[in-house]
C-alpha cells in the first residue's frame, strides 16, 4: 500500500494581502459550529451555558461572547445560534458540546465556510460598496452580524472590531469573495 | 424594493424568494373525503389576480430563512404592512 499523508487546507490557504493599510487576512485559527435550539429547552439551553462558559443567548443579529472570549454566539434565526470560537482541532462539534453542556443539536461547519478579515481603518468604505446593509457605526455596532448577499454571494458579515469585519461565504465561493473585495478595495484606495 | 423585516429591519428584496398568495397557508384539511378533489384544485391553480392590496409570502432566503406574509400593492409596489408568517398561520388557528 502506498503511504499517502492528508494534509489540512484551508479554503484560501491562508491568504494574506495588504494594501495601502488595507489588510485582507484569510481566518484560519476559528471553528463554527450550529448550535440548533430545541423549542421546548429555550430555558435549559440559556442556563446551562450561562453556567458553564457564561454566555447569554444573543438578540437576533447580535452577539455574545464567553467570559474568557473564546467562544461567540451569533443569532442569525430565531431557533439557532452560530458557534464562532477559537480551535483548530478536528473535531469541533465535540469541543464545542462539551464546553457548553447544553441540550441542543450540534452541527460542525467549520470546513463549510470561506472567512476572511477585512480590517484597516478604510474598511468600511470598501465594503459599503458590495453590501446592501447599513453598515453605519450606530447602526452595525461592534459584535453586531448580519447575513445578506454580496455580489450575489450569500455572505454573513460579523463586526469584531472597530476597523474590523469578518466575512464568511460558503467554501466554493473563497475566491470570488476574495476577488470582490479586492476589486472593491482598488476601486476605492 | 425594501421590504421591512419585522426582525430585522429594511433589506433588499434581491434577498428574498416571491412563493405567491396568502392563501397558500389555508391548505384544505378535509384530503380523506370526496370533496377534498374539488377544494385541493381551488387550493392549487385557481388564483385571484389582484390589481391592488395583495398578500403575499416571501421566504428569506439569504437571511435568517423566515416566512414573511408581505402586504403589497400590486400597482405601486407599495408595502404597507410585513409580519411573520408563522403569526399569521397562529391567527388563523395553524401551525403550533
Amino acid at each position: 500500500m502506498s503511504d499517502y499523508e492528508l494534509l489540512p487546507e484551508s479554503p484560501l490557504g491562508g491568504v494574506e494581502i495588504e494594501l495601502d493599510g488595507f489588510n485582507i487576512t484569510e481566518v484560519t485559527d476559528k471553528s463554527l459550529v450550529m448550535v440548533a435550539l430545541p423549542r421546548e429547552k429555550f430555558k435549559d439551553v440559556e442556563s446551562s451555558i450561562d453556567k458553564s462558559c457564561g454566555l447569554q443567548l444573543p438578540e437576533m443579529e447580535c452577539s455574545t461572547e464567553s467570559k474568557d472570549s473564546s467562544i461567540t454566539l451569533w443569532r442569525l434565526q430565531k431557533n439557532q445560534v452560530l458557534a464562532y470560537f477559537t480551535y483548530e482541532g478536528n473535531d469541533a462539534e465535540s469541543h464545542l458540546s462539551s464546553r457548553l453542556s447544553a441540550p441542543a443539536y450540534y452541527t460542525d461547519q467549520s470546513d463549510t465556510w470561506a472567512m476572511i478579515r477585512v480590517s484597516g481603518n478604510r474598511s468600511r468604505e470598501v465594503l459599503e460598496r458590495i453590501c446592501p446593509i447599513d453598515l453605519s457605526p450606530e447602526v452595525f455596532s461592534v459584535g453586531s452580524v448580519s447575513r445578506t448577499v454580496m455580489e450575489h454571494i450569500g455572505t454573513i458579515i460579523f463586526r469584531d472590531g472597530d476597523d474590523s469585519y469578518v466575512l464568511l461565504t460558503m467554501r466554493s465561493f473563497g475566491r470570488s469573495m476574495l476577488h470582490a473585495i479586492e476589486v472593491s478595495a482598488e476601486n476605492v484606495l | 424594493m425594501i421590504i421591512n423585516h419585522p426582525l430585522l429591519g429594511p433589506r433588499d428584496s434581491e434577498e428574498f424568494v416571491y412563493l405567491g398568495s396568502t392563501d397558500l397557508i389555508n391548505r384544505p384539511t378535509n384530503w380523506e373525503e370526496e370533496a377534498s378533489a374539488e377544494d385541493f384544485y381551488q387550493y392549487q391553480y385557481i388564483r385571484d389576480n389582484i390589481a391592488g392590496d395583495h398578500q403575499e409570502l416571501w421566504y428569506h432566503e439569504q437571511g435568517d430563512q423566515s416566512w414573511l406574509v408581505v402586504s403589497r400593492n400590486t400597482l405601486t409596489h407599495e408595502i404597507t404592512k410585513v409580519e411573520l408568517a408563522q403569526d399569521v398561520a397562529r391567527t388563523m388557528g395553524r401551525g403550533k
